[in-house]
C-alpha cells in the first residue's frame, strides 16, 4: 500500500503559542482519512501546513511529502500545482467571479500522469446543480452551492490528495452527507482523501482511517471500524452533539 | 527605551550639552544654521511622529500645521506688528482649530485611507495658499522681522541663527520634555490601549474617538511651533512649506533611526541635515539620498537602524541576547 | 463663453484624466497599493518619449511606444524590489516606499535631464480642427480614441478572459487565488508594470500640451486621486465616467466660477466623499 501524502514532525507555532506539536501523519493512496477533534485543536492549522497555506503568519517545522516528492519550501500555488490541493474552511471561492470564472482560473495540469483530470462533463455529473448556476457570482450561491464550487475547483486542478476543511461548516445536514457522500464516491474511484471535520459521526461512517487531535498532538488514530468504539472518540462524538 | 530609567540629572546634563553643540562644532555661521535648522525639522517631525507611535497612523498632512505655523507668525508679524510670543500662541490655537477639523474628517478612517485622506487635505490647503491672496498666493510673504521675544519690559531679539539658536534649543527640549511625558499621561496611555488592546480599553470605559481625536489635537501645535520657528528663520514663507521634500524628510526622520524612541526622530533629523549640509551631493543628488533612504529602511530595515544593530549583533559569534 | 466650447473643452480635459488615472485605479484595486510615485512616472514617461526623440532624432509615434516600454521595464524593477511588503499586503508601508521613490525619480530626472522646460512636440498638437465657434486639436482626438480603446480593450481583459478573472480573484482575496494555483507575486508584478505603461502612454498623448519640466508631475496627477476615489477604485467604467465628469467639472467651474481653485474645489468634493463615506476605500 502506497502513501500518498505523508507529514512527519510537522509544527506550527503562532507567535509563542504552539498550534501544531510535532504530527506524524499519513494519507495512504485512495483512502479516505478523517481528523477529528475539539475547537482549537489545531486541525485547521495542520490541513493549512500540509498546504504550506495560511491566513497569518506561522512558523512551520517538520516535512510534508507528496509521494516520492518534497513539498518543504514550496509556496502554495506550486504545492497546488503538484497535486497537493486544499479546499480551506470558510471561504472557498470568489464571491465577485461567476461560477464558470471560478473554475476557469484552474487551469488543469498538462501532465496529469498519475492524477486523475476531472473533465466538466464529470464535474457536471457529480454536481447537476451548478450547471443552472454557471454564470451566477459567487455571492449569489447558497452555502451550499459555494460548496460544491470550491470543490468542484479542487477536482478540476487534477488532484493527487485533497485536503478538505470542514466542508460541513454552515451547511444543512442533508446536504452535508450529500457532499461527503461524493467524495466517497470520489475515494473508492481511486482519490486520496484528507477530511477535517465537527461533523464526527458523518466522518465516522465514512472514512477508512481517522486520527483525533487534541491540543495540537495525535492523541488516537486507526482505521474506522476500530476507533468507532474507542472511548475518546464517543466523548469527541458527544462533545460534537452538545458543543 | 524612553530614557524613563535615567535619572533626571543625567538628562538635563545631556540637554545642557545639546545647547553648546553648535558652539562646539565650530561656532561658525553655518554650524548655527545647521543645528537650528535640526531643531526646528526635528520639532516638525516630533509632531508626526506622535501619530504614529501614539494612532499606529501615518500621517500625511502635518505639513499642514507646519505651514500653518508659518502663515500665523508671517501673517501677524507682518501685518499686524505681533512680536513672537502672542504669534507662537497664535500659531498653536490655528494648529489646534486645523486638527480638530482634520481630526474629525478622519475619525472614522484608518490605515492606508486615513494616510490618503491627510495627504489630501495637504493638498487643499497647499492650494488654498497658493492661490490665495490675503495668503501672499504664489509670492508668498516677504519681510518677517527678526523674531523677537518680549514679556513686559523685557525683550530679546534674534538676528541671525546664533541668535535664534537657544530659542530653537529651548523649542526643542520642551518639545522632547512633552514628549516624554506624553507617554505617562492619561491621553497617552489610553491612546497605547486602544492601540494594544481595544476591547480592555472600552471595558475600562476609554472613548476611542475621544482619545483619537486628543493624540491629533496635541501633535498639530508641535509641528506648527517648528514653522512658526522656520517662518522667523528665513524671513519668509510661502506655499513651498507645503513642498513634498518636508513630508519625505518628516517620514524618514521618523523611521531611520528606528520606532517609539524618544531620541529617534532628532537624530533622524541630524543625520539628514548633517548629510545636506556637509556631504551634499547637489540638490538633485540629495533628493536621490532621501528618498533611497526612505525606500531602503522600509523594505530592507523595517525597524530602522536599531532594528539592523539588533539582527548584526545576534549574527552567529556574537552573545545573544 | 461658448459653452459647446467648454463641453469640448471638459471632454478633452476628461480623456486626459480618465487616461492618466487608469494604470492607478487598476492597482489600487488589484494590489491595493497607492503609488505615490505615478506623477513623477507621468514625468518620465515624458521625458524618455522627449530624450528619445531629441538626442535619437526618433519621430513622435515610436517615441511614445518606446516610453510605454520603457517605464513597463521600470515597473518590473520598482515591483521587484517591494515584492516582500506586498505580499505581506503592508499597505501603509507601501505607499511610503512610493513616495520615497518618487522622490528619487524627481531628483533623478532632474539630474539626467537638468530643470528648464522643454519641448515636447507632437505633430498633431499643432494641427487644429475648427467646426463653427469650436476648435480642437488632432492631439485632442488622437487622446480621446486613445483613451476609449485602451478602456475598451482593458474591460473585455478583465472582464471576458481568464486573465482578467486572475486579476479580480488577486484583489479580491489573494491567499485563496494562491491555492486556485494562482502565483500572486507575478500577478501583481504584471498589473504594477501594466501602471506605469498606461502613465507613460497617458504622459506621451497629453504632455505635448505644455512644455514639461522634470519638476512636474504633482499638478498633473493629483487629479487622477480624485478620479479613482469619485470613479469607484478598480472600476474601468467608473474611472472613466469620472474622469469626463471631473474634466466637465474643471472646465465649467473654471469658467464660471475661477480657474485658479478648481483643484482645491475638486478635491473638496473629494475629501467630502472620503469623509462621508469611508467605507468606500476599505479594503474588502
Amino acid at each position: 500500500m502506497t502513501v500518498e501524502l505523508e507529514a512527519t514532525g510537522l509544527s506550527v507555532r503562532y507567535g509563542g503559542n504552539v498550534a501544531v506539536d510535532g504530527v506524524d501523519l499519513a494519507v495512504p493512496t485512495g483512502k479516505m482519512v478523517g481528523m477529528v477533534g475539539a475547537n482549537g485543536a489545531g486541525k485547521s492549522t495542520l490541513i493549512n501546513a500540509l498546504a504550506g497555506w495560511s491566513r497569518g503568519t506561522p512558523v512551520v517545522r517538520g516535512t510534508v511529502r507528496l509521494g516520492s516528492t518534497s513539498m518543504d519550501g514550496l509556496p502554495p500555488h506550486r504545492r497546488a500545482a503538484q497535486g497537493l490541493v486544499l479546499v480551506p474552511e470558510g471561504k472557498g471561492i470568489f464571491a465577485e467571479l461567476t461560477v464558470m470564472e471560478n473554475l476557469a482560473l484552474v487551469r488543469p495540469p498538462a501532465d496529469p500522469t498519475g492524477r486523475h483530470l476531472f473533465s466538466m462533463e464529470e464535474i457536471h455529473e457529480l454536481f447537476p446543480r451548478l450547471a443552472e448556476r454557471r454564470h451566477h457570482k459567487g455571492r449569489m450561491l447558497s452555502g451550499g452551492e459555494r460548496q460544491m464550487v470550491a470543490v468542484s475547483r479542487a477536482l478540476r486542478a487534477a488532484p493527487r490528495v485533497l485536503l478538505l476543511d470542514e466542508p460541513s461548516a454552515g451547511l444543512a445536514p442533508r446536504l452535508v452527507y450529500e457532499l461527503l457522500e461524493t467524495m466517497r464516491k470520489l475515494v473508492d474511484r481511486g482519490l486520496s482523501l484528507l477530511l477535517v471535520e465537527q461533523n464526527v459521526r458523518a466522518t465516522l461512517e465514512l472514512v477508512d482511517e481517522l486520527y483525533l487531535l487534541e491540543r495540537g498532538k495525535v492523541v488516537a488514530r486507526g482505521p474506522a471500524q476500530t476507533m468507532r468504539n474507542d472511548p475518546r472518540i464517543l466523548e469527541a462524538y458527544l462533545g460534537s452533539l452538545t458543543g | 527605551m524612553t530614557f524613563r530609567h535615567l535619572a533626571n540629572p543625567l538628562a538635563l546634563l545631556l540637554a545642557a550639552l545639546a545647547y553648546f553643540v553648535p558652539a562646539l562644532a565650530g561656532g561658525s555661521p553655518v554650524a548655527y544654521g545647521a543645528c537650528t535648522t535640526i531643531a526646528i525639522l526635528a520639532v516638525m517631525s516630533y509632531g508626526a511622529d506622535l501619530i504614529l507611535s501614539y494612532l499606529g497612523e501615518v500621517s500625511l498632512g502635518h505639513t499642514i500645521f507646519w505651514a500653518a505655523g508659518g502663515y500665523a507668525a508671517a501673517l501677524l508679524s507682518v501685518n499686524a506688528g505681533w512680536s513672537g510670543l502672542p504669534t507662537a500662541a497664535a500659531a498653536v490655537v490655528v494648529a489646534m482649530v486645523l486638527a480638530v477639523v482634520l481630526g474629525l474628517a478622519t475619525l472614522r478612517t484608518r490605515e492606508f485611507v486615513f494616510s490618503l485622506v491627510t495627504y489630501a487635505a495637504a493638498v487643499v490647503a497647499m492650494e488654498i495658499a497658493f492661490n490665495w491672496s490675503f495668503l501672499g498666493g504664489s509670492d508668498g510673504i516677504v519681510g518677517i522681522p527678526p523674531l523677537t521675544l518680549a514679556i513686559g519690559s523685557w525683550s530679546v531679539s534674534a538676528n541671525g541663527n546664533d541668535q535664534l539658536w537657544p530659542i530653537a534649543w529651548v523649542v526643542l527640549m520642551g518639545t522632547l520634555l512633552f514628549i516624554h511625558r506624553f507617554r505617562h499621561s492619561r491621553l497617552g496611555t489610553s491612546a497605547l490601549m486602544v492601540q494594544m488592546n481595544p476591547d480592555l480599553a472600552t471595558a475600562l470605559g476609554i472613548d476611542a474617538r475621544k482619545v483619537r481625536l486628543g493624540v491629533f489635537v496635541a501633535s498639530a501645535p508641535i509641528s506648527a511651533l517648528a514653522g512658526w520657528l522656520y517662518a522667523y528663520q528665513r524671513a519668509y514663507v510661502g506655499p513651498d512649506m507645503f513642498e513634498t521634500y518636508f513630508l519625505v524628510l518628516m517620514l524618514t526622520a521618523i523611521v531611520i533611526v528606528g520606532r517609539r524612541l524618544l531620541l529617534g526622530p532628532l537624530i533622524g533629523t541630524a543625520l539628514i541635515i548633517v548629510q545636506q549640509t556637509f556631504f551634499s551631493i547637489g540638490g538633485d543628488g540629495d533628493k536621490i539620498v532621501l528618498g533611497s533612504v526612505l525606500a531602503a529602511i522600509l523594505l530592507l530595515w523595517p525597524r530602522g537602524l536599531v532594528g539592523l544593530w539588533t539582527v548584526l549583533r545576534s549574527r552567529p559569534g556574537a552573545p545573544t541576547r | 463663453m461658448n459653452i459647446l466650447q467648454q463641453l469640448i473643452n471638459g471632454l478633452v480635459l476628461g480623456s486626459g484624466y480618465a487616461l492618466i488615472a487608469i494604470g492607478w485605479t487598476v492597482l489600487l484595486g488589484a494590489a491595493r497599493l497607492v503609488n505615490f510615485a505615478h506623477g513623477q512616472l507621468y514625468m518620465l514617461g515624458a521625458f524618455v518619449a522627449w530624450a528619445v526623440m531629441t538626442k535619437l532624432g526618433v519621430n513622435y509615434f515610436l517615441a511614445v511606444p518606446i516610453a510605454v516600454v520603457a517605464l513597463g521595464l521600470l515597473g518590473v524593477v520598482l515591483q521587484g524590489l517591494m515584492l516582500r511588503p506586498v505580499m505581506q499586503q503592508n499597505l501603509t508601508s507601501l505607499m511610503i516606499v512610493t513616495l520615497g521613490f518618487g522622490y528619487i525619480f524627481q531628483g533623478g530626472a532632474s539630474r539626467l535631464f537638468g530643470g528648464d522646460p522643454e519641448r515636447f512636440v507632437s505633430p498633431l498638437q499643432s494641427a487644429e480642427i475648427r467646426i463653427g465657434e469650436i476648435w480642437f486639436t488632432w492631439q485632442d482626438v488622437l487622446t480621446l480614441v486613445g483613451t476609449l480603446v485602451l478602456f475598451g480593450v482593458l474591460w473585455l481583459v478583465l472582464n471576458r478572459t481568464r486573465v482578467g478573472a486572475i486579476v479580480r480573484s488577486v484583489a479580491e482575496d489573494p491567499k485563496l487565488a494562491q491555492l486556485f494555483g494562482i502565483n500572486a507575486a507575478l500577478v501583481y508584478i504584471g498589473v504594477f508594470v501594466f501602471e506605469c505603461a498606461a502613465v507613460a502612454l497617458g504622459a506621451g498623448l497629453v504632455a505635448p500640451r505644455s512644455p514639461i519640466l522634470t519638476s512636474m508631475g504633482f499638478d498633473e496627477v493629483i487629479l487622477t486621486f480624485v478620479v479613482v476615489v469619485l470613479g469607484g477604485i478598480g472600476s474601468v467604467t467608473g474611472s472613466l465616467i469620472a474622469g469626463f465628469g471631473l474634466g466637465l467639472f474643471t472646465a465649467l467651474f473654471g469658467a464660471l466660477v475661477s480657474s485658479a481653485y478648481t483643484t482645491a474645489a475638486a478635491f473638496f468634493v473629494l475629501l467630502a466623499f472620503l469623509v462621508l463615506r469611508p467605507r468606500g476605500l476599505a479594503a474588502r
